[in-house]
């Protein structure tokens, strides 16, 4: 305050000229890493080139995403080399790609993973395996630091994401009632992560109804608490709680222990595991391989690959799941899976905004605003000053149904959606335009597993979990819940039995 | 004549509006929560003007004169307003009452202008179109004052001169008055000089300014201010009374010349001293170079690398005589390696290993320097101590944050050191905490170098007995995950202050 004050006194008020001669800055930027291209060849049927080459070898995993790389992780782990991951991209990673410049690293998806619970055994195993947890103890600096979370209601900042200002004695009743709801749920002990291990049919009649439905019939009207349990299903489903399986709404209150520790994070967000695993088994990964044809023998089943026919004994299947009745003869098409779209940006920041009464953390989110907010990637730096950052903003495109969303993120050019991003930032930064000086966006037409309503306890999906063939279907689509948890779950048990068949 | 007296009513309302925007961007500045102030400085500003409106219905005959008056009045006191405001916030402790009252008066005045001068030319016009000329050039002189205010005065002449500038206008009036309404007058003569009293009061005012403005700005901190600077990282300010040199980073004290040596050699010497054959020193913070000169102290040191974020505070600290006296030169010693980089990326980048290590950042005052006092700083710090050595912590006062100093204690205790703090009074801090930590018993020094103002043999273990008004206090340990400490030490201080 005394420095500040200072300056006022010195130099009468040169910022409040400034405020006159503050042009915009010019703003840079594109679309990145966009897969519409190469994903609607496939759904066109384009002819594709026949297989020119041959290569024998016993294990196919397709797709490099966090559930193909758990797979080739598991794999090398327990000695099995004999394998090669193909991607279709250029970037392994999936929803756990990330992103670097002269910055800092940043993430394209996913940036966290809560504390796994004693269930998570192989997230577990994984996070010893990368030194992040070490004789029972989570390395601290990939904790999220605090302050970790802000809201912006009001007019004001709170900390922590549900809203704790302006609350009526109504609203608190609700909170309070479906904290307690929650509570219940979770001491069922069928509510899980890995969801596949709890999964109960004494609570499937909650995946015939929605959310909304659900609360609706708890009696939870109040509109902070609305707009709460529809960020939680947008933030983790792209979806807004009147299309999200009231089973996955209360999953995602009721799955994990209150946590105080705070999620694990790092400044490209799940890319840093990408990072890892790729230290691990990057010897065994083929990127820029597009696969357009699986074909299912006796023995095994071919791969082909651009102009490389791969002739395997087991094909892990690890890309999502709505590509199956493209690559696959005679796959029956798909009605229980949904998925969401999104875009996410990344946004260059050459100073941050001036935000009074605001703490630096590392998520921040709007209330009534339509997108998700950002994350700050150098919020888990270590160090003390910091100038310049990137901030990580994402929207789940959830309002209206997910096909005119995909039309709209192929139809709009991208000064479209930097003004839409500006726009909402605008509204709670004043100066954000003076800040950014890139913003680099990742449209995302089938960026996640959508859990509607009665999509958890599927037919469908359960056919495609227990499948038992020489292609065996890994990913999170496959637990109708898409998270970091699920893709890996899915990814290791396939590898697992993959090896089992193979050896025995 | 007609244009001349709306000229008038023009300049008069510009006048009343700078003054109300003066007092409201002043008090936002100063106070801060800008919303607040100016909602309420306009609310009670138009209210004072609804009281002038209504006072003027007393005012009888001789209408004139005491419009005069009110204008010279309102000069002096709305061009003196912003001058007075800033000595107000300097030097007392009533600047809100000061503010409202100043801002009542100078309503009460400006609602008792138009007014009386409606009333002053209602025999020359229309009553209608003394109403409609009156308060359409009321409108515009407010529209003028609004825009300029922004635009040219704030930047241009900044808010002490704006606000005489604006005083001279009104005395202006005044003067102008007595020629425009001469046959309504009396006692002209003397009411011209009052005048030009008060135009050259105000023209003085104008040129001395700047005088005003500095020596507010001297009281913002007591002393004479020998060395200001804003460098990349922090705000630098260097101050002396007498021979007593004092540096503020952020506005937080950072020592003071009488006494800095009993904090520098209590920080030093009690770990240091009692490490056998020291070869080689860290010290993370500490740029002033207070710290190296005690330790330069011990011949068998051979290197001393010091980690100082800012290059600026390095360069001053080795380059300005004043502090180059109080530091003995000791950073341009050729034992000593500056190294300008944040502590904690440094820490994680380097392997060397060191048998003293000195911890003395600022105090925990926001989550960045927070970081620098978590378990995973001091698990990362305590991998470049030797077998024999000990690192001690500047941790804040004991006696008025006590929480505080308990809970970076508590910190250095998890990330697997042995703890031995103490404490020690410098007059100009209090009560001072730090907190040695190693990975092996301590023992307090049987010799120290010669010549120390201090520390000494005997005195030392009183340092290490905490008195029950500072006495350990259970605490949890401060983890970037948390960040407790920054927490704690608030509320530590609020509650000293309140």
């Amino acid at each position: 305050m005394k420095l500040a004050r200072r300056k006022f006194l010195g130099l009468g008020s040169a910022a409040l000229a400034g405020l006159f001669l503050k042009g915009d800055k010019r703003i840079e930027g594109s679309f990145v890493n966009d897969s519409f291209p190469r994903g609607h060849l496939l759904r066109g049927r384009a002819g594709f080139p026949a297989g020119k080459r041959v290569e024998k070898i016993p294990v196919v995993i397709v797709g490099g995403g966090i559930a193909g790389l758990s797979a080739a992780w598991r794999l090398r782990k327990r000695g099995f080399s004999d394998f090669v991951l193909l991607e279709m991209s250029s970037q392994p990673g999936g929803n756990a790609r990330w992103g670097q410049n002269e910055i800092t690293a940043y993430p394209w998806a996913a940036h966290y993973v809560p504390v796994p619970g004693p269930q998570a055994a192989y997230v577990r195993e994984l996070f010893e395996d990368l030194g992040v947890l070490k004789n029972g103890q989570w390395e601290e600096r990939y904790l999220a630091f605090s302050p970790q979370e802000r809201l912006f209601l009001y007019g004001r900042w709170q900390e922590g994401l549900e809203p704790v200002i302006g609350l009526t004695p109504k609203d608190r009743d609700q909170f309070e009632r479906l904290e307690n709801l929650f509570r219940e749920f979770r001491q069922s002990g069928s509510f899980t992560v890995p969801v596949e291990l709890g999964l109960s049919s004494k609570f499937q009649d909650l995946d015939g109804i929605s959310f909304s439905d659900w609360l609706r019939q708890q009696g939870c009207d109040s509109r902070l608490l609305n707009w709460y349990m529809n960020y939680a299903c947008r933030d983790d489903y792209g979806a807004l709680a009147r299309d999200t399986s009231a089973w996955a709404g209360v999953h995602y209150f009721s799955s994990r222990p209150p946590e105080e520790k705070g999620p694990l994070t790092w400044p490209e967000g799940n890319g840093w595991i990408t990072r890892r695993l790729l230290e691990r088994v990057g010897g065994n990964i083929r990127t820029s391989q597009m696969v357009h044809r699986i074909t299912e023998t006796r023995r095994g089943a071919s791969v082909f690959a651009e102009e490389t026919e791969f002739q395997a004994q087991f094909v892990i299947f690890a890309a999502p799941t709505f590509l199956a009745p493209y690559l696959l003869e005679d796959f029956p098409p798909l009605h229980d899976f949904v998925y969401s779209p999104w875009l996410t940006a990344n946004l260059t920041l050459d100073r941050y905004p001036e935000s009074r009464g605001a703490e630096p953390s590392w998520d921040t989110v709007f209330l009534d605003s339509p997108t998700l907010g950002y994350v700050d990637a150098m919020h888990q730096s270590l160090r003390t000053h910091v100038d310049r950052t990137v901030w990580t903003f994402y929207w789940a495109l959830a309002e209206g149904a997910p096909a005119e969303n995909r039309q709209l993120l192929l139809e709009k050019n991208w000064a479209y959606w930097k003004e839409a991003i500006l726009h909402d930032l605008e509204r709670v930064h004043t100066d954000i335009r003076q800040c950014v000086s890139r913003i680099d966006i990742l449209r995302m037409g089938h960026a996640m597993i959508r859990p509607a309503v009665g999509s958890i306890f599927s037919e469908e999906r359960r056919r495609l979990r227990r499948r038992n063939g020489r292609i065996l279907f890994a990913n999170s689509d496959l637990s109708g819940i898409s998270i970091f948890e699920e893709a890996q779950y899915h990814g290791v048990e396939a590898a697992q039995k993959v090896l089992g068949r193979l050896h025995g | 004549m007609g244009i001349l007296v709306f000229i008038s009513v023009l300049l008069v309302a510009a006048c009343g509006l700078i003054y109300e925007l003066v007092a409201g961007t002043l008090a936002s500045y100063l106070v801060g929560d800008s919303v607040f102030q100016f909602s309420t400085i306009i609310g009670t500003y138009l209210f004072a003007m609804g009281i002038g409106s209504a006072l003027s219905r007393y005012i009888h005959g001789g209408l004139a004169n005491r419009f005069v008056w009110i204008e010279l009045l309102l000069g002096v006191i709305g061009g003196f307003s912003s001058a007075l405001l800033m000595l107000a916030f300097a030097f007392t402790q009533g600047f809100e009452l000061i503010l409202y009252a100043l801002v009542m008066v100078m309503g009460v005045l400006v609602g008792l202008e138009i007014p009386l001068l409606m009333r002053m030319v209602r025999d020359r016009y229309e009553f209608r179109d003394v109403i409609a000329h009156v308060l359409t050039f009321d409108y515009l002189g407010a529209l003028g004052a609004s825009l300029l205010f922004p635009i040219l005065l704030v930047p241009r002449l900044g808010l002490v001169r704006s606000a005489m500038l604006f005083g001279l206008i009104n005395a202006g009036v005044a003067l102008w008055s007595t020629f425009l309404f001469v046959d309504q007058l009396s006692a002209t003569r003397g009411l011209r000089l009052a005048c030009l009293v008060v135009l050259c009061a105000l023209g003085t005012g104008m040129a001395e300014a700047q005088q005003i403005t500095a020596t507010a700005e001297d009281n913002i901190y007591a002393d004479e201010i020998i060395f200001a600077r804003d460098t990349h990282y922090q705000h630098l300010v260097l101050t002396r009374f007498k021979d007593d040199l004092r540096l503020f980073l952020n506005s937080h004290l950072q020592f003071s010349s009488r006494d800095e040596y009993r904090y520098h050699e209590a920080l030093v010497h009690p770990g240091l001293a009692a490490v056998p054959a020291p070869r080689r020193v860290l010290i993370l913070g500490g740029g002033d170079g207070l710290a190296v000169r005690e330790i330069l102290k011990y011949p068998l040191v051979e290197s001393i690398t010091v980690v100082d974020l800012d290059p600026e505070m390095t360069r001053i600290f080795s380059s300005n005589p004043m502090l180059t006296k109080l530091n003995d030169k000791s950073l341009l010693s050729p034992r000593v390696h500056v190294i300008n980089a944040d502590a904690f990326p440094w820490v994680d980048g380097n392997a060397d290993s060191f048998d003293f290590i000195v911890i003395d950042f600022p105090d925990p005052t926001n989550y960045s320097l927070g970081k620098l006092y978590t378990t995973a700083f001091y698990r990362a710090v305590s991998r470049h101590l030797s077998a024999q050595g000990f690192l001690v912590v500047q941790s804040t006062s004991p006696m008025f944050a006590r929480d505080s100093f308990w809970c970076i204690a508590e910190t250095l205790k998890q990330a697997g050191l042995e703890t031995h703090p103490y404490h020690v009074y410098v007059p100009s801090f209090g009560e001072w905490g730090f907190v040695l930590a190693g990975r092996h018993e301590y023992k307090p020094p049987t010799s120290l170098p010669a010549s120390l103002r201090f520390v000494s043999v005997d005195g030392l273990p009183a340092l290490f007995q905490f008195p029950p008004d500072m006495a350990p206090l259970p605490m949890p340990a401060n983890q970037l995950n948390s960040q407790v400490l920054v927490r704690t030490y608030e509320n530590d201080w609020k509650d000293i202050s309140h």
